[in-house]
């Protein structure tokens, strides 16, 4: 049986098409936000006062209309923007942070279409229940329940072309990205290249399978999480089949008041789950927002999309977590030495700018790193938040850090670690750090 | 004994190896081992075979859409959608003889000859999904204009088919989206829009302009 939405949503059929149509999109924004500084300056010069918060706004509301309609890669920086809050204005996160829920959905023939291409059958045929209206809109596609022999399960079934479109997105994001983060093109490139080569690994369902099997197993003992049964019988390159996870998300969680203790508990299974991936698994689930987690009424923590998974090499691992889990940082000579490999400090710096940087990252990682200095951490605590984004605030405002430093793997560890951190302090929890440490052979 | 589907699968293979339609009825013919009179039994030309054998998808997809359980649930945008997607599903089974006979064709402006029979029961199709919109209001009856939504989708579809002879992505991929959107926008059209409200408006203002300059002037 197959139940039916009833209306067509009139979102989608706006979704520009073409390459072409998506660069006006962008082009279009482009002319809005510049519009937005001459209102914000015109305005300034009769209120000198004037603070940026209402341009910020402004040019917020322009990029975030923009980006949702353009469903797919644009929509996922627009996710991963806002996951670093502290490198963004407040104003920008907010109208980013819708960017994590709704996007229009697939038509139904669409996706028996889907469906019958890779399977040659339709989904009444394949399940014995499939509901056509999707539940959940994910970047790059929608969910579905469905049921089977008796159990509930989630069909995740992505958009087509969208593999195709990560790469004429990405170019078309760039100058936004440059304007946003203030950086010039040159310098942007290596991280940009990181960036599609995630996206364009989270396009691949098949591979999607095989790791969510592989880290929910791993993962298997730890406390207090829940993962979904995977089906790769009933999964393709579009299409993911597993077992139906039910729960509230965060925010609906939230909202229900839950005591100190359950949020403790949700809290330290997050917090068990990164550290264990970063530290026995050497690889992390790099996609820590809301959307990706459920409460179960049991008060377990489900996990429901690998889509991003961020592996560590060892010459970043080794260099980065000596220096948020040891005294290295003591020790101003080997501190500027692990600066040097994880290249925050470049060959060509003159003795003031290694001076410069050495304090300012000293400083920047000795914050992060604060959780990790003791045994046990309240993530509720406001004033590690205001420090980290004070600080944050700050060196945005440096013309030395106008140019982009550190490798390539900062920006999926910082993701993963920032969204970590920001999911623990709207929990406000107070976690055990020390159940999963590094193993560092340095000396 | 030849049968309308011998006949047919020896032309495909015919034009396909050799590149060309026969010389003619006879040399065809001859080839195939039936006579003369049994070919035109059933066609009377090449031009009339290549017509069926395009129309014949059509029939055998619509037939096949409307065995689906979900088919009485859907609205008349998704009718037409699922029959967009069903035909170039099946038309991919012989995308091949589609090609050649498609590119065959001379370029104009009016649709290639070997559709005229295959435009004939797309539209009635057209037709009835239409009817069934119109009726449940999903679709906003337009004097004079509603009578030629059938003619949009028709259009719609021949845009749809020669994206698709031209289509080289992976799995036709990017035909599904052209799908997916056109048929949506075509839809969005006939539907009732901002456009329907302002013209229902005017006719409001112009009807009661007295009224209106005794509140104003």
């Amino acid at each position: 049986m197959i139940k039916m939405s009833d209306q067509r949503n009139k979102e989608q059929s706006s979704m520009p098409t073409s390459k072409v149509e998506r660069s006006a999109r962008f082009v279009k924004t482009g002319f809005q936000v510049g519009g937005n500084y001459i209102k914000h300056y015109s305005k300034k010069l009769f209120n000198p006062d004037l603070d940026k918060s209402q341009l910020n706004e402004d040019n917020a509301t322009d990029i975030y209309a923009s980006l949702s309609e353009l469903k797919g890669s644009a929509l996922k920086v627009a996710q991963m923007l806002s996951m670093d809050k502290n490198l963004l204005p407040t104003a920008y996160v907010d109208k980013f942070s819708q960017s994590q829920y709704n996007a229009p959905p697939l038509s139904g023939p669409l996706i028996v279409q889907t469906f019958k291409k890779y399977f040659g059958k339709s989904p009444e045929q394949i399940y014995d229940r499939f509901n056509l209206r999707s539940t959940n809109a994910a970047s790059i596609g929608q969910v579905h329940q469905a049921e089977l022999d008796g159990r509930k399960l989630a069909v995740k079934i992505q958009y087509p072309g969208v593999g195709d479109s990560i790469s004429s997105d990405l170019k078309l994001v760039k100058p936004f990205a440059f304007r946003l983060l203030g950086m010039s093109e040159k310098e942007l490139d290596v991280y940009m290249r990181e960036v599609e080569e995630r996206l364009l690994e989270e396009t691949d369902y098949e591979l999607e399978v095989r790791r969510s099997v592989e880290f929910s197993t791993a993962c298997a003992n730890l406390q207090n999480i829940v993962f979904p049964e995977y089906f790769p019988s009933l999964s393709s390159k579009r299409i993911i089949t597993m077992s139906w996870i039910d729960g509230q998300h965060l925010k609906e969680f939230l909202a229900t008041n839950p005591s100190q203790e359950l949020r403790n508990q949700i809290g330290q299974a997050l917090w068990d789950f990164y550290n264990f991936q970063q530290h026995e698994l050497r690889a992390v689930h790099a996609d820590p927002h809301p959307g990706n987690f459920m409460i179960t009424p049991e008060g377990k923590l489900g996990i429901i999309d690998f889509g991003c998974i961020k592996e560590m090499p060892e010459d970043f691992y080794y260099p980065f977590f000596s220096l948020t889990s040891t005294n290295l940082l003591e020790d101003k000579e080997e501190t500027i030495k692990a600066f040097r490999q994880l290249e925050m400090i470049h060959t060509k710096d003159s003795p003031q700018q290694i001076e410069f940087y050495y304090t300012m990252y000293k400083q920047m990682i000795s914050l992060f790193a604060k959780p990790y200095m003791s045994d046990h951490f309240d993530f509720g605590e406001t004033a590690f938040f205001d420090d980290l984004f004070n600080f944050g605030e700050q060196v945005s405002k440096m013309p030395e850090f106008k140019q982009a430093r550190g490798v390539k793997h900062f920006i999926y560890v910082n993701r993963t670690n920032f969204g970590l951190y920001n999911i623990l302090h709207e929990l406000k929890a107070e976690v055990k750090t020390d159940t999963f440490k590094p193993h560092l052979v340095m000396a | 004994m030849a049968t309308i589907e011998s006949i047919q699968s020896a032309y495909i293979d015919y034009v396909l190896t050799q590149g060309e339609q026969p010389k003619s009825v006879y040399v065809f013919a001859k080839k195939n081992k039936i006579t003369e009179e049994e070919f035109y039994r059933y066609f009377g030309s090449f031009e009339a075979l290549e017509q069926n054998i395009w129309a014949e998808t059509a029939t055998k997809t619509i037939a096949e859409i409307k065995t689906q359980e979900i088919w009485p649930q859907y609205s008349s945008r998704e009718k037409a959608l699922s029959f967009f997607y069903s035909f170039f599903e099946l038309l991919k089974g012989s995308r091949s003889f589609a090609v050649y006979s498609f590119n065959r064709q001379p370029k104009g402006l009016s649709h290639p000859r070997v559709l005229d029979t295959l435009k004939v029961i797309v539209e009635n199709f057209a037709d009835d999904v239409i009817k069934q919109g119109l009726e449940s209001g999903e679709l906003a009856d337009r004097r004079f204009l509603a009578k030629r939504y059938k003619d949009g989708l028709w259009m719609q579809f021949g845009f749809v088919l020669n994206f698709w002879i031209n289509d080289n992505s992976a799995g036709f991929e990017k035909t599904d989206e052209a799908i997916e959107k056109g048929v949506n926008v075509t839809f969005d059209l006939f539907q009732r829009s901002p456009i329907d409200n302002l013209l229902e408006y005017g006719k409001f203002l112009a009807k009661n302009g007295k009224f209106r300059e005794k509140m104003w002037v």
